[in-house]
């Protein structure tokens, strides 16, 4: 198959998504008030109600309502006062009653969208944008949302007795009911996405926005946030639109990508080799990197859908929308901005930051702890320097932060000191001034060492006068190692410049 | 536009109903007369009429708040399970969703 | 010693109150009436005497500790079979959950037990509450008691023919179409279908979700009225998103005279084709024995009317099918054996385990649900639903309530309806109720002067006056009684004396 840069030269993708998001946060399910959990035994946090007993009647989750208003007025949605939850019929026991409750014609948000902003080499993928254009930036694409519903998730089947779970070769299934009744979101957006790379940072802005809601743990690898793409192509100029494929089992923000890609380029081999797509659902096989056919999609499904009469309408207050929206906190597009406003920091810097709402409050935490023109200097330590794995509080961070912004230790020290005072809250400038690490600045005692590495190092000086100027990072570095690591780098470099040049 | 036998054979697959000949005669006949007996229904000018769809008049937005097991309803796992035809240790059990061969467009264990 | 049904619950409540007698042994009169009577009358698909006789001592022990007594103390009632209650089987007259062992208790029923009563079982009823004779149970018959080659009418059935044999004094029901209505008018004693929203709908099992409702059956109406005290006064049930509150004073004003009454009447339906002329005397018997009370007769008209069946059996059998999706085998109910895939096993459960009717409403209402159909009947089913609704607006602004009759006839025989569109025609005057989600109330007004069976008025009013319904049918209760046309409390004379002796 041709490379999905060069597929994307002769035609145009057009890729929708639909977005399962399972509001975690909550307590408890969507129409009962059984616990959610993700690892209990199987069928233990069940009721008369999720079991779909006869009899039993469902209540809608006041704060799953909440929450799904607030992913609305999170991605600019309009709040549709008024809506019913349908019943939507199918014949499969995940869903207890054979039907599941969920919205019909008019959701809780319709008409939103979601503004990305894609960088870097996946901005190549789109064939009117080159780097050569736009070296450092990307290009902007506002997404549009067609709705967001409210729903309820499905029970777990576990296929026995084929091979790998496989449901093709399976004797039997089980069933384990605790997933199923917990609440679910479904977004589904326009197809207005037109390469991968767009589906794939779509997904990764939804879900920083819904960390930053904290409606949902948006795990895709645990399926709390799970994808469906839909894509087609089209020459490009042409204005109709393909036969779409529908993509299941996406895992990872990677596989949206791969998956999406492989779709694309299979796709055009069939239409340039003079076939035609069918209209199918198609399974992602992450290790082999391809889509396999699960399903022939015929006709469209009939689910019967009617409005649900055991749940009473809803109209909506402006006091419960107010109430909401008071409670979405500040997004991540808008605290990147304020972030490089009022921290002076660079635009990519502060957008990664911004991303995780913990990562972004931890900053905040450091910053306030440090004078401003230092702030930078945190963002620095926290996206070079930290890692998951590392148990330092926000104090560590701007003490760490404040020495490397003054020269006080280098970089390297640094590194240094991050492991020594990891796990254990000690203040990394009580830490440098205990084992002498602060850095000098002292220039008579660098300047002593500069020219014990001058008379040392007779070939690279050498070297340096006979034009190789690049020798002066060793010799840097020979000044850095002969202090132990106390010089300052950029006064060695500036006294070993003055050197080299007098003694021309 | 009477429905035929095979328009009602679709309709218990759908419904999952198994007929055999002489119900599916049956059925037919009777599903042609319950429509008949409906036709009023479509006698009246409904423009612009509201549907009602809950006799409840203006209650709206009844909600729970989100607290676990506040009615004390979580069933114990022989209960769960006490009317199942078959279980295997703590789940419901049922037989193979697809026959040999059979394309059956559940393969996922998600709803969507 | 009375026997205990000469007794209403009212009189038993007080009895045990007053230690005139224990819970205990009330409970044990009951279940010897049922016992001599069961034979003949079949009202019960399961006598839960165990439970029955733990429940009552538990009342008794109570009364011991000088604890509080409820309303129902050691009253016997009898629960419609598709009411949850733990220790019993809910088997809906089918097949399907001929062996479901209930795992919760529906909060009618809880309602009950709370006032104090005593549970002596679950009565028969058309399978899935599909029916108007109680014919379609997959079990066996119930008979009329009063004549016992007749059908109590249904679907429930053994309840309304449970109290009027005297087994129990009250016993729940449930109405999608005329369900209590109609059998309590076949069967000689007190129906009420209360407003949609007013009894809790959480443990009974769905039919029609925004039809049904569950209601009382008693030998009098002022049975009825503590029966709906105990229903409501626990104020509106969390585990129903449809359910509201409703003051608890069913007793309060109950002999308040009613001068000045409206009683609304509809002539086309009073002088219906459908009804037999001894019906149709015996209501202008009733309509005279209001206005000698005072009662202001006034015309009024449901324009809709005739609509109302055809959307009845468009909504209740979507529904239907809806509600009965979820009996699949697979957490319970039967489940058909060695079947190689689950579609199969899925098929061949409910092919056994559904009766005729209850296949004939799940397929007509996949039917009226499929894209396409959807449009050209259920939605303007539900709109025409708008259309009654407002006829009844309009039609309870010139009247506080409407009398009418319940039924064509009274009680036929076990057979005589041959066609299923036949057997619907049984709802003609009840389903509006339903459909507007209004209260209405059977009152027996004496027995038929060709077949000897009881007749009933229907008396219909606004959705939440149900107090002032259940005032206008005690004033038409107290009317016939001094017409001379029925006692109430009466039993059905056959089984008045079988068994049941309170020792």
């Amino acid at each position: 198959m041709r490379l999905l840069r060069e597929v994307l030269r002769d035609w145009e993708a057009v890729i929708g998504l639909e977005v399962h998001t399972e509001l975690t946060t909550l307590k408890t399910k969507m129409f009962c008030d059984c616990r959610l959990s993700h690892d209990d035994p199987p069928n233990s946090n069940v009721c008369p109600v999720c079991l779909g007993m006869p009899g039993a009647l469902p209540v809608p989750n006041e704060k799953a309502i909440e929450y799904i208003v607030m992913a609305g007025l999170a991605t600019d949605c309009q709040i549709q006062r008024r809506s019913l939850f349908y019943r939507k019929h199918y014949f499969y026991p995940d869903m207890s009653k054979n039907f599941q409750t969920t919205q019909g014609p008019v959701a809780f948000c319709m008409h939103g969208h979601l503004d990305l902003e894609v960088t870097g080499e996946g901005a190549t993928e789109r064939p009117d944008f080159t780097v050569e254009k736009d070296p450092d930036g990307g290009y902007m694409a506002s997404i549009r949302i067609l709705r967001i519903h409210m729903e309820e998730d499905a029970a777990k089947m576990v296929h026995v007795g084929g091979s790998e779970g496989r449901i093709a070769s399976a004797t039997e299934s089980l069933i384990d009911y605790n997933r199923c009744g917990t609440p679910l979101i479904e977004l589904v957006t326009q197809p207005d996405l037109r390469t991968p790379e767009e589906a794939r940072v779509f997904m990764e802005r939804l879900r920083q926005t819904f960390l930053t809601l904290g409606i949902s743990d948006c795990s895709l690898e645990s399926g709390s946030m799970r994808c469906d793409g839909n894509v087609s192509i089209r020459r490009r100029g042409a204005r109709g639109l393909g036969t779409k494929t529908e993509m299941k089992n996406i895992n990872s923000f990677k596989s949206l990508h791969d998956a999406l890609a492989y779709e694309i380029c299979r796709q055009a081999e069939v239409l340039e080799a003079g076939g035609v797509v069918r209209q199918e659902t198609r399974h992602w096989e992450p290790s082999k990197r391809r889509t396999v056919v699960m399903r022939v999609k015929e006709t469209a499904d009939d689910y019967r859908m009617y409005p649900d009469p055991d749940l009473a309408p809803f109209c909506l207050s402006d006091d419960f929308v107010a109430r909401c929206r008071a409670r979405v906190p500040e997004l991540p597009l808008e605290k990147r901005d304020r972030f490089v406003v009022a921290y002076a920091l660079k635009r990519a810097d502060a957008a990664q930051l911004a991303a995780d709402p913990r990562v972004a409050s931890f900053f905040e935490e450091a910053a306030c702890a440090v004078a401003k023109e230092h702030v930078p200097m945190v963002a620095n330590v926290i996206i070079n320097l930290l890692s998951a794995t590392k148990a330092v509080t926000s104090a560590q961070v701007a003490s760490l932060a404040t020495l490397l912004a003054t020269d006080a230790i280098t970089f390297m020290q640094a590194r240094e000191v991050l492991e020594l005072v990891d796990g254990t809250g000690d203040d990394p400038q009580r830490l440098v001034d205990e084992r002498g690490m602060r850095q000098s600045t002292d220039t008579e005692a660098l300047a002593a060492t500069v020219d014990e590495v001058l008379a040392r190092c007779v070939d690279q000086v050498r070297q340096y006068r006979e034009g190789n100027k690049k020798v002066i990072g060793y010799l840097v570095g020979q000044c850095m190692r002969t202090s132990r690591g106390t010089g300052n780098p950029k006064l060695f470099n500036t006294i070993l410049c003055e050197r080299l040049a007098q003694e021309g | 536009m009477a429905l035929t036998r095979e328009d009602v054979r679709d309709i218990a697959d759908y419904a999952r109903i198994a007929l055999d000949k002489r119900e599916l005669d049956e059925m037919t006949s009777y599903l042609n007369e319950a429509i008949e007996m409906l036709q009023p229904i479509r006698e009246y000018d409904l423009a612009g009429v509201v549907p009602t769809y809950h006799p409840i008049g203006d209650l709206c937005n009844v909600m729970a708040p989100d607290e676990p097991d506040a009615h004390g309803r979580a069933l114990a796992i022989d209960v769960a399970l006490g009317n199942a035809g078959a279980t295997r240790d703590r789940a419901f059990r049922v037989p193979s969703i697809l026959g040999n061969g059979e394309v059956d467009g559940r393969c996922q264990t998600s709803a969507s | 010693m009375p026997n205990i049904s000469e007794l209403s619950a009212a009189q038993i409540a007080y009895g045990v109150t007053c230690g005139d007698f224990t819970a205990v042994e009330v409970a044990q009169a009951s279940l010897d009436a049922i016992e001599a009577r069961e034979p003949e009358v079949q009202a019960f698909l399961e006598i839960s005497g165990d439970l029955a006789l733990a429940i009552a001592a538990k009342t008794d022990e109570r009364r011991a500790r000088c604890a509080p007594l409820g309303s129902l103390a050691g009253v016997p009632v009898a629960f419609k079979d598709n009411m949850q209650l733990v220790g019993t089987r809910t088997t809906c007259a089918s097949r399907m959950l001929e062996h479901f062992d209930s795992p919760f208790t529906a909060t009618c029923v809880q309602r009950l037990l709370d006032a104090g009563a005593t549970p002596v079982g679950k009565t028969n009823m058309d399978e899935f509450a599909f029916g108007s004779s109680t014919e379609s149970s997959a079990f066996h018959r119930t008979c009329n008691p009063w004549d016992t080659q007749r059908v109590p009418g249904g679907s429930s059935g053994g309840s309304a023919a449970a109290v009027a044999a005297g087994e129990v004094p009250i016993a729940l029901g449930s109405d999608t179409g005329g369900s209590i209505r109609q059998p309590a008018s076949f069967c000689g004693v007190v129906g009420m279908k209360p407003s949609y929203g007013v009894v809790s709908r959480y443990g009974v099992v769905a039919f029609g979700s925004s039809l049904d409702q569950v209601g009382p059956f008693g030998r009098c109406v002022s049975d009825v009225a503590l029966t709906m005290n105990a229903l409501v006064a626990g104020g509106r049930d969390p585990l129903d998103s449809t359910s509201q509150a409703m003051s608890a004073g069913f007793l309060d004003n109950l002999e308040q005279p009613v001068e000045g009454i409206r009683v609304g009447v509809i002539t086309s339906l009073m002088e219906h084709e459908a009804l037999s002329a001894e019906v149709r005397t015996a209501l202008a018997e009733a309509c005279a024995a209001l206005e000698a009370q005072g009662a202001r007769l006034v015309e009024v008209e449901l324009r809709h009317m005739e609509a109302a069946i055809a959307a009845y059996y468009v909504i209740g059998p979507a529904e239907a099918f809806s509600n009965l999706a979820r009996f699949d085998g697979v957490r319970y109910g039967f489940r058909a054996p060695d079947c190689a895939t689950l579609a199969e096993q899925t098929a061949r459960s409910r092919a056994y385990g559904f009766g005729a009717e209850a296949k004939r409403r799940q397929l007509l209402g996949a039917y009226l649900l499929a894209s396409g159909v959807y449009d050209r009947y259920y939605y303007p089913a539900q709109q025409v639903r708008t259309l009654i609704t407002n006829d009844y607006r309009d039609a309870f602004m010139r009247c506080d309530v409407l009398l009418l009759p319940a039924a064509p006839t009274t009680a036929f025989r076990f057979g005589e309806m041959s066609s299923p569109t036949q057997m619907y025609a049984q709802d003609l005057f009840t389903i509006s109720n339903n459909i507007a989600g209004n209260a209405g109330v059977c009152v027996p007004i004496g027995l038929g002067v060709q077949s000897l069976m009881p007749i009933a008025a229907q008396l219909q009013g606004p959705a939440f006056k149900d107090h002032v319904l259940l005032r206008v049918a005690r004033a038409l209760e107290r009317g016939m009684e001094e017409a001379g046309r029925m006692r109430p409390g009466v039993v059905a004379p056959a089984f008045a004396r079988r068994g049941g002796v309170l020792a």
